[in-house]
């Protein structure tokens, strides 16, 4: 039987394999069938993904942001495995900072990871030779803070809505290549990332987060399964869109 | 300490009285989440000492604050 959702015969690129989302989105998008390129800086953690999944994997250690490393990294890597029809950048930094202690120079590490390493990536996958012409998926793992606020959060939000904007143009810009992107926009999901934030610390906090979510909070194969559907066939008439996935946080 | 109630007064924005030690900055009218984020941040910033929740919670005054910002430099 056909399952449009089945990712079989599929190699994607995850970035942020190491934890949290972009561990799950491995271990699902492996369950259902896809040959994974297994980013992150930690060869150890990529490993215990490789691990968990179920398929052949690659395992490439190394900094997103090492602009240089990846444009050699990546397509030699690619060369080897075999073109790619997926990626998800789920590699992505988190802060709480109140406007009076924002400068330039702490906005950037934030938009190198979240934004910059995204299209830098995009780009490599989408030269010629290193990607499926007649089908793609780009996914951008953005964050509700992209669509709506929080005290504290301005630094997040403006890399979280950077994506999804730009993914967008980018929609339409790589369409006739037959390679979709969209953003999936997670609400707060139980991750290392959320349970180092100050909301999660501080219980009082963590209580008023937490009853945000008419659904409680999330859990990353809630987001991995997002990831499925963006990556699979099923959803081959959708791109350019901003799918969230945040258990009722913006449906007040 | 004279820099330090400096930095408070700057970062709560007390505009009406001087602080002093043995203030209770909890109590203070400026006082709400916010300003319990960006203090944490700026004493990270002018310090470089990160205060984690657990203990920051248990401290009341300026005083206690500042002592312990003074152990962990």
């Amino acid at each position: 039987m056909h399952n449009p959702f089945s990712l079989k015969d599929k190699n994607l690129i995850i970035t942020g394999a190491s934890s949290g989302i972009g561990r799950q989105t491995a271990i699902a998008a492996s369950q259902m069938g896809a040959r994974i390129i297994l980013i992150g800086r930690s060869e150890t953690a990529l490993q215990q993904t490789a691990e968990q999944c179920i398929t052949e994997t690659r395992v490439l250690s190394l900094d997103i942001t090492n602009y240089e490393e990846v444009s050699v990294a990546v397509p030699s890597c690619i060369a080897e495995f075999g073109k790619i029809d997926g990626v998800v950048h789920a590699a992505g930094i988190s802060t709480t900072l109140p406007l009076k202690n924002i400068t330039a120079e702490k906005m950037q590490p934030f938009f190198e990871t979240n934004v910059f390493a995204a299209i830098h990536l995009s780009k490599i996958v989408c030269s010629v030779g290193n990607y499926n012409k007649s089908s793609s998926s780009i996914i951008f793992i953005s964050s509700v803070m992209g669509v709506v606020g929080e005290l504290g959060k301005t630094i997040y939000s403006l890399t979280k809505g950077a994506v999804i904007a730009g993914s967008k143009s980018l929609a339409l810009e790589l369409a006739s290549k037959n390679v979709r992107v969209n953003a999936i926009s997670p609400g707060v999901v139980v991750t290392p990332m959320s349970q180092n934030a100050v909301y999660t610390q501080n219980q009082e906090a963590f209580e008023k987060t937490k009853s945000l979510h008419p659904l409680g909070l999330g859990e990353p194969t809630d987001i991995a399964n997002a990831c499925v559907f963006l990556l699979s066939d099923a959803s081959k008439w959708i791109t350019g869109i901003n799918l969230i996935v945040d258990g009722g946080y913006t449906a007040k | 300490m004279e820099d330090f109630l400096q930095l408070i007064t700057e970062v709560l924005e007390i505009e009406d009285r001087t602080i002093t030690a043995e203030d209770h900055f909890k109590q203070f009218d400026e006082w709400d989440s916010l300003a319990r984020l960006s203090l944490i941040a700026s004493i990270d910033d002018q310090y470089n000492v990160i205060i984690d929740d657990q203990t920051f919670t248990k401290l009341e005054t300026l005083q206690q604050l500042y002592d312990e910002i003074q152990g962990r430099i």
